[in-house]
């Protein structure tokens, strides 16, 4: 008698450990996503045939994309997809572009016309501006994706590469092989 | 509730987050922001300001995560860049 009452003893304490630790430790979202989307380089430039960082991140979780389809993330990119997915490394893809060093997008005051239309495709909102009103990059805030150049109908937007300085430079990630 | 506040030319450009009481408008997140002192050619009864893009009065109320902007006339004039464009085709 005292051997069952002990072991439904123990069996309602374990349910109640259990049902607190699903609460406790409750993991939202997929984690792996996450993970990824973290290694992603973060420019929403669309280079990889999703409309940014994140549904690639969902796309490659998922096994529906592969992993060399982000440009600006480069080999070490590719190289670091392929350790946290543990599937075979492969070159990047360049039919979808090449690994170019960071620049932002630096607008010709002389020739904006206000047109708004780089505001529009800008996807990290890093153009200041509003119809017929002068257009400027927020340098901290562009991630150098390209996307407003094809827009502009005066071609006033150029591509300016990053110093290194002091205030630029970053760790290299982790992991990442360099030549 | 957290709103920010910007301003940007070619050679510097601000982006300051600002902490406003419900219900401010865009004049208060401005002067809270200190930005007037800090770019003093600023005279908030000239200039033109907006939210993300989109031109608003000075006393817009704000929602939480408006991006306040101020900004700067062209120097190119539209017709103008127009017409030589037209020309030289």
């Amino acid at each position: 008698m005292l051997a069952l009452l002990a072991v439904c003893l123990l069996f309602a304490l374990f349910g109640l450990l259990l049902s607190y630790a699903s609460r406790r430790f409750k993991v939202e979202g997929d984690p792996l996503v996450d993970k990824i989307d973290a290694m992603l380089p973060q420019t929403q430039c669309g280079q990889c045939g999703y409309p940014g960082c994140r549904p690639y991140a969902v796309a490659l979780a998922r096994g529906e994309a592969d992993i060399n389809q982000c440009p600006p993330g480069g080999e070490d990119g590719v190289k670091n997809l392929a350790e946290l997915l543990g599937v075979e490394s492969k070159p990047l893809d360049t039919a979808r572009g090449t690994e170019k060093p960071k620049a932002v997008a630096v607008i010709d005051e002389a020739a904006c016309i206000g047109c708004t239309l780089c505001l529009q495709t800008c996807p990290v909102d890093a153009i200041l501006g509003a119809s017929k009103f002068m257009h400027t990059v927020i340098a901290a805030e562009c991630t150098g994706c390209e996307l407003c150049l094809a827009p502009c109908p005066v071609d006033c937007i150029r591509m300016a590469p990053v110093r290194e300085t002091a205030a630029t430079w970053r760790w290299p990630e982790p992991g990442a092989v360099r030549p | 509730m957290k709103v920010e506040v910007g301003y940007a030319k070619p050679e510097v450009q601000v982006i300051l987050p600002v902490e406003v009481p419900a219900g401010a408008t865009a004049e208060i997140a401005i002067r809270a922001s200190g930005l007037l002192s800090r770019f003093l050619e600023i005279d908030l009864a000239a200039v033109k300001i907006g939210i993300f893009g989109k031109p608003c009065a000075l006393d817009q109320v704000l929602r939480p995560g408006d991006r306040v902007e101020i900004y700067r006339p062209l120097i190119a004039d539209p017709k103008e860049a127009r017409r030589s464009r037209a020309l030289k085709k």
